[in-house]
């Protein structure tokens, strides 16, 4: 389903704000950035364009080291660096490559510079340890193992496993979610989201196309079909002789209790997550099209919003509150997350009794005078907003001239 | 002496209840590589843990289990923050498990 939505669903009302109130030019300049990527979600390349060769070089610059199946990161030997020749090593140039797509889906889609939003640099290790079958972010930096062939294999073959070891960063740098029960999963499931979307960024796929897996390029390669989580259908992402069943819920009612130790996952972290993911495939398949755009947005957002200690309640009822802050209140895009979460029966707090009336107005058309008013006025601030976005588009198109 | 290596953790942590410990007995290994893995655990065994931060995601952990008789010596170390003799001796395990 491909929806054409209408500006100011696109652009956030506190930007507006900005845009509608600004004279300051800093403030100008940062509500022209948003238009430019906005701009760009909406398939405006043309104007991003003028701009892609203004970005500072520096930003997020990425090397990658060749650990030679040792665990010393010391030892390991500079194989690529961001401005040096292709490594004659595929495993170096596939981190190097995903590491410079996650990085640039961050710049172009959120407008964050690299991992700490600042360009902290990205390092990542390749060839970690002697077939060791899995990847991490170790507080610093990437590690990839090269797999042992059976249970995985060399994981640098994964655009989503490294994507989302690059958000456990940028996890660390926002929220800050505790790695431990359900904090612990939501940072699991983030890491699951934005590697999903990084990989559907890449390959320009709508919600409806992706495949929504995560690892299916480097999981168990000698069975096809599987992946080591399906966010689309948490439980179900293999079952195989040798590891048996997916174990993750999709829902509260089969929330995975383990202890808070390393033997328990940390009090099930990689279980769990199959619920905020879920949460989230639901919201970005019911509002449809390109799932980091209005989807991304709000689990974004939400991020840089939560709490190191929030639970699955706080968060669902954060993203609510973003919806309805990006989207307005009673929005398509509102009632598509509350629906969400409701279905993997994760309560959302402090839902007003008169979403559900709202969003019936808009549908069924039985405006009265309330409805009337409101439509007038967001036809008042779309107008406005097309005034502003015409004045920006002068600005662009004088920058782009001035280069 | 049983020399028993089990691992836990990391991306695929939810594999963990379906990853059996690997075992191996020093009697049925060569005489120079039972020396070599004694001398590996006793390395290892000796090296003061390094501290973790707390702050690596997706880290395998390790429990390695030497039980010689009576004496029961039991070593766990993580991804996040591992000494070189316990590396070494991981390796060595890592090895000679992949061998079989
Ligand atoms: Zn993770």
């Amino acid at each position: 389903m491909s929806r054409t939505r209408p500006v100011n669903c696109i652009i956030p009302p506190y930007i507006l704000e900005k845009l509608l109130d600004s004279e300051d030019r800093e403030e100008r300049q940062a509500a022209l950035d948003t238009l430019l990527v906005t701009a760009r979600l909406r398939g405006e390349r043309a104007i991003r364009a003028s701009f892609s060769g203004a970005a500072a070089p520096g930003v997020g610059r990425r090397t990658v080291f060749d650990c030679e199946e040792d665990e010393f990161l010391a030892n390991a030997v500079l194989a690529r660096t961001e401005d040096g020749p292709e490594s004659a090593d595929a495993s170096v140039n596939r981190a190097f490559d995903a590491l410079g797509l996650t990085r640039d889906f961050y710049k172009e889609v959120f407008e964050r510079n690299s991992i700490d939003g600042r360009g902290m640099r990205l390092d990542g290790y390749v060839h970690f340890g002697f077939q060791v079958k899995n990847a991490f972010w170790d507080g610093r930096q990437m590690l990839f193992g090269d797999g042992d062939g059976k249970e995985f294999s060399d994981l640098t073959g994964s655009l989503d496993v490294i994507a989302h070891e690059l958000t456990h960063g940028v996890t660390d740098h926002t929220s800050g979610f505790e790695y431990h029960n359900q904090s612990g999963a939501l940072n699991e499931s983030i890491s699951d989201v934005f590697g999903s979307l990084v990989k559907q960024w890449s390959l320009k796929q709508s919600a409806e196309e992706a495949d929504w897996l995560i690892g299916a390029d480097v999981y168990t390669p000698g069975i096809g079909g599987d992946a080591l989580r399906s966010m689309k259908n948490p439980g179900h992402a293999f079952n195989n002789p040798k590891f048996g069943k997916d174990p993750q819920p999709d829902r509260m009612s089969k929330f995975v209790h383990l202890p808070d130790t390393w033997q328990g996952d940390n009090g099930a972290v990689h279980y769990n997550s199959g619920i905020p993911n879920k949460a989230f495939f639901l919201t970005a398949v019911r509002i449809g099209g390109f799932a980091w755009e209005a989807a991304g947005s709000i689990w974004y957002e939400s991020l840089k919003a939560s709490g190191p200690e929030d639970d699955f309640q706080d968060f669902a009822t954060t993203t609510f509150q973003k919806a309805g802050e990006l989207f307005t209140a009673g929005s398509h895009e509102q009632s598509a997350v509350l629906s969400a979460w409701r279905e993997v029966e994760v309560p959302v707090k402090g839902v007003p009794v008169g979403v559900a009336r709202v969003r019936s107005f808009a549908v069924d058309g039985n405006g009265g005078a309330g409805r009337m008013d409101g439509s007038a006025a967001l036809a008042k601030q779309v107008s406005a907003l097309n005034d502003k976005v015409e004045t920006l588009a002068k600005d662009v198109a004088a920058l782009k001239g001035a280069r | 002496m049983k020399v028993a290596l089990r691992t836990y953790g990391g991306l695929a942590a939810v594999l963990d209840p379906r990853r059996p410990p690997q075992v191996l007995d020093t009697d049925a290994l060569p005489e120079a590589a039972a020396a070599e893995l004694a001398r590996l655990l006793a390395a290892a065994g000796s090296m003061p843990e390094e501290d973790t931060d707390g702050r690596a995601r997706d880290a395998m952990s390790y429990t390695i289990t030497a039980e010689d008789g009576d004496r029961v010596t039991v070593l766990e170390q993580s991804d996040a923050a591992m000494t070189p003799a316990f590396a070494a001796l991981l390796t060595w395990l890592r090895k000679h498990f992949a061998q079989r």
